[in-house]
């Protein structure tokens, strides 16, 4: 049976579409799991997450060339998803962070107990950061990142690039006050 | 203070080292292998999702359509509605006539008086009306005064 221009031109269409979307994914895997490891803190649900933002990829893949600046659009789903995920998960206790970051974190020239003593260093940090309001958090957590300039972590938070700049002054304003008085505990 | 000051900054400092730590983590090995496994398994799946949406993609793109489709979900929703309550039976009065009962001769009537309902479930306490005592006597200057009228003003000045 002979095939139709049509459904030569569908396919011609899907192995592009293909193609572009494997190309995302080499392109821009590593930074999307980052994203979604600095949320979840967890290798498993990142990877899980990155998965879940590739096949909402796939779904929409139609409109892929519409799409101007794709690694800020990919964060955007991926920071989104791991959002969602979050809300739904209960909170980690801090144990669980201290014995990932032991395990995830480098350490040349460390010996076990140094190696402990800094995961649990992180991991009180991170506690801290947990504590800001989640606007406050959003932002500084997307700061870490030195690939996103502060319009970039607006156009992914959804929000203008002044309102970023402010929450960012904020957010370490707060984390001064916060690591006082977890210090003042101690 | 300013020993204060450097120490709240190398706090968020330290707190900032934390977080780019992390986001400079390496993703784990065979990362990209694995995705692209699992995308190469859900592509056909996700597109015969989608197939069969696509003859409607650009038949649902012109405002018309968008209009007559729009005009034909209100239509069946009014249309529902109307259905529903057409078909529901009338609904009988809440107010319950008492039925008229036939008194027999020699039988006690009731004479036409008609039961009135207890409306109140408490017992009605009346407060006892006590007149406020500055209000008394003008009342009784004025009552004199009235009662003093047939005598005339030249009685009451006596």
């Amino acid at each position: 049976m002979q095939k139709t221009d049509k459904s030569l031109a569908d396919e011609a269409r899907r192995a592009a579409e293909e193609r572009a979307l494997a190309a995302l994914v080499s392109q821009y895997a590593s930074t999307l799991y980052r994203v979604a490891y600095s949320v979840l803190r967890n290798a498993a649900d990142a990877e899980d997450a990155v998965q879940e933002t590739f096949l909402r990829v796939l779904r929409h893949r139609e409109t892929l060339c519409e799409v101007r600046d794709q690694r800020v659009w990919l964060i955007r789903i991926v920071w989104n998803v791991v959002l969602d995920r979050k809300r739904r998960m209960k909170t980690r206790p801090e144990t669980d962070d201290v014995v990932e970051l032991a395990r995830v974190l480098p350490a040349e020239g460390l010996s076990a107990e140094e190696r402990f003593a800094a995961a649990q260093h992180h991991a009180r940090m991170l506690a801290c950061v947990e504590q800001l309001p989640a606007k406050e958090r959003q932002v500084m957590m997307l700061s870490a990142f030195e690939e996103l300039s502060s319009v970039e972590i607006a156009a992914v938070i959804g929000i203008t690039e002044s309102s970023v700049r402010s929450r960012l002054f904020r957010a370490r304003n707060l984390m001064a006050g916060l690591l006082d008085h977890a210090r003042s505990l101690r | 203070m300013n020993t204060g000051i450097r120490d709240q900054g190398s706090g968020v400092k330290a707190a900032e080292e934390t977080l780019w730590l992390i986001a400079r983590l390496h993703a784990p090995d065979g990362l990209e292998e694995r995705l692209q496994e699992n995308l190469r398994r859900a592509a056909p799946r996700a597109s015969s999702w989608t197939a069969w949406l696509r003859p409607f993609n650009g038949w649902m793109q012109s405002a018309a359509m968008h209009a007559v489709a729009a005009t034909a979900i209100v239509a069946v929703v009014v249309g529902g509605c109307w259905i529903v309550s057409s078909h529901l039976p009338a609904q009988s009065s809440m107010a319950v006539t008492a039925p008229l009962r036939e008194v027999a001769p020699g039988d006690f009537s009731s004479a036409g008086a008609k039961r009135t309902p207890q409306t109140l479930d408490r017992p009605l306490v009346t407060a006892p009306v006590v007149a406020p005592p500055a209000k008394t006597a003008p009342h009784f200057k004025a009552k004199t005064g009235s009662k003093a009228k047939g005598l005339g003003a030249k009685g009451l000045r006596d």
